[in-house]
């Protein structure tokens, strides 16, 4: 059953490719392999066909009234709009995009790098150079949704989704923008119950996404800039602080810190920061080998965190 | 399983222009190149064998021959040149070389930056996503590529986190990979005889020592760490704790009625475990096992008594 589908679409993309002029329903029932059955059924036969190979993206042309066939329409595949055209890709270049698409490992993206790139390599470019570098991508995060939001953002469609979020679990968004940023994918879009943009971490995501049906129900701005939209760290601030740190011991933190100098059984080292909490975490690693100095603000936040545990 | 006879005309379309270029290839790597199994390729080769022109004479059909499990086509008809790529290759490709350059700082970055016009100019299609990402680029990254390409044996002086030891070792790098924000080896290391992974930013000095393989010499052992399950109270402010380190988690539970998740682990080191927890302020509690509970309260202890005193 699948195989004469099968074979019947192959030869109608074949017909229509190989043929200059427009080539009537006629013809087609008649002559390409596979068409069966009463006119009516044949006829059935190839309306679906002719969807099914435009949901495979090929672009079947639909001619204008002919003379000769009063007013039958014909079809062809013009081969201008059926074949890959790209410029010309030296051998080193496909072998980049080769390496750049096994980031994908196990992604739902991998199929699709995959048949792109085996599209490629049917351009007859020379095989070349091969890289003397492997580095693989590991995401740890749920990347399922990343093929249905590229979807919906190509339709300008809506999506509905259940977010983890301590108010306000179902969101109502116009997708604009996917992000990777620091290890994870989120998702940009005008949030239709806040009526703003907002930000929101795909691994959050409780539920799958719903896809309105309609499509053009939105506008993405023009010159979005999706980054802009990220939470500013404060990068450009960085804390200094004083570490006493036991012999011998946090090698990590003496590795990046300045020594200053010697304090009993420590020694102080000079250190800085960007972010307090991420600090904290790094120093409580070293619970009493280090001794925060300064500033006391950071040794109050240290203790505060200590609190919370035992509390 | 059940593949549709769309996919199916999809892949043979792709096959005979992919065959034009890749004459004399075997079955088995075809295979492995469409991602399917040797006996599918069989079938679809069989069936774009009777595919054709109207008039379906041989000289009309799509012609090619299979010979001891190589294929060679002959006459591929009208599909002489690959099908235009479709807008989830195309994106998956942009992507796949944003993520590329992100990781890279080295003249690399400008090539695949030009590759990505040049492929963008050509085809119509707007990328929805974004890469955004400042790779600190650490200096030994190519060091160690290269190494890896060379097999190159490696002498390196590396700040163990988890047992606060600076220590030197030999060792033969594997693979780079990049997991949430940090660059990791995995090498093996022969000094513990056994499969290592190392923070690139911990690797304070690398030296390549040899470029043979590493003999199999028992070095002397790490110290076992102990291992075990846990079950974890977290409290949703600190749920990033369960996405950072998604590879241990074995089971998420939402507690009904409260705003905390109960996350059961896969064996992990206690003493990770603990400082971990420490970091979280509360928004972290163990359940199992107790008496990693009550280490958690001796230690928080331990360090009030550092600034408070007795």
């Amino acid at each position: 059953m699948s195989d004469n589908k099968t074979e019947r679409l192959i030869n109608l993309t074949l017909a229509l490719l190989a043929t200059k002029r427009y080539l009537t329903k006629s013809e087609i029932l008649e002559n390409v392999a596979g068409y069966k059955g009463t006119q009516e059924a044949k006829e059935r036969m190839f309306e679906r066909d002719k969807d099914d190979l435009r949901s495979l993206g090929i672009e079947i042309e639909v001619g204008d009234l002919d003379v000769f066939f009063e007013d039958e329409p014909g079809y062809r595949i013009p081969r201008k709009s059926y074949e890959l055209v790209v410029p010309e890709l030296t051998g080193r270049e496909l072998a980049l995009i080769s390496i750049a698409s096994n980031y994908w490992n196990d992604s739902i993206l991998a199929p699709s790098a995959q048949s792109g790139i085996r599209k490629l390599q049917s351009l007859g470019i020379p095989a070349a150079v091969d890289f003397d570098f492997r580095i693989k991508y590991r995401f740890e995060n749920p990347t399922q949704v990343l093929e249905e939001l590229s979807t919906a953002i190509n339709q300008r469609s809506k999506v509905t989704f259940s977010y983890d979020s301590t108010s306000l679990k179902i969101r109502h968004l116009e997708p604009y923008r996917v992000l990777f940023w620091n290890g994870f994918w989120y998702l940009i879009g005008m949030d239709l119950d806040r009526k703003e943009i907002r930000l929101f971490k795909l691994s959050r995501l409780v539920s799958g996404i719903d896809i309105s049906k309609k499509r053009n129900e939105f506008q993405i701005p023009t010159n979005f800039e999706a980054a802009a939209f990220l939470p500013k760290s404060d990068v450009a601030v960085l804390h200094r602080a004083k570490i006493n740190i036991r012999k011998d011991s946090a090698l990590i933190l003496r590795n990046r810190g300045t020594f200053i100098e010697q304090d009993g059984e420590y020694e102080t080292f000079e250190l800085s920061y960007e972010n307090e909490i991420t600090f904290l975490r790094e120093l409580i690693w070293y619970e009493t080998n280090i001794k925060i100095i300064e500033p006391v603000s950071l040794q109050n936040a240290l203790l505060a965190l200590l609190g919370g545990v035992v509390k | 399983m059940n593949e549709s006879a769309l996919e199916r005309t999809a892949r043979a379309l792709d096959l005979v222009p992919y065959l034009l270029e890749h004459q004399g290839i075997s079955i088995t790597e075809l295979a492995n190149v469409f991602g399917v199994t040797e006996k599918q390729i069989n079938e679809d080769l069989v069936l774009i064998h009777m595919c054709g022109l109207p008039g379906y004479t041989p000289l009309e059909l799509i012609d090619m021959y299979y010979e001891d499990g190589y294929v060679t086509v002959s006459d591929p008809q009208s599909f002489k040149r690959p099908r235009k790529m479709g807008r989830s290759e195309m994106v998956s490709i942009l992507v796949s070389l944003d993520l590329l350059k992100s990781m890279r700082s080295d003249a690399l970055r400008n090539e695949i930056e030009e590759l990505q016009t040049k492929l963008l100019s050509s085809l119509q299609f707007e990328n929805p996503f974004v890469v955004v990402q400042d790779f600190d680029d650490s200096p030994l990254l190519q060091d160690l590529e290269r190494a890896i390409s060379k097999s190159s044996t490696l002498h390196i002086v590396y700040l163990s986190g988890n047992k606060d030891e600076r220590t030197e070792r030999t060792i033969f790098p594997l693979e780079i990979y990049r997991a949430n924000q940090a660059t990791y080896l995995n090498a093996w290391c022969q000094t513990s005889n056994a499969d290592r992974t190392f923070r690139l930013d911990r690797i304070i000095s690398c030296e390549v020592i040899g470029n043979s393989d590493v003999s199999g010499a028992p070095g002397q052992k790490d110290l076992v760490l102990e291992q075990k399950g846990a079950a974890l109270l977290i409290n949703k402010s600190a749920r990033n704790f369960v996405e950072d380190n998604r590879a241990i988690v074995k089971n998420i539970e939402e507690v009904s009625g409260s705003e905390e998740l109960l996350v059961k682990l896969n064996p992990v080191d206690s003493d990770w475990l603990v400082r971990t927890v420490l970091g979280f302020g509360g928004g972290i509690s163990v359940k199992e096992p107790l008496e990693l509970a009550s280490d958690i309260t001796s230690r928080v202890q331990a360090i009030q008594k550092v600034y408070l005193g007795k």
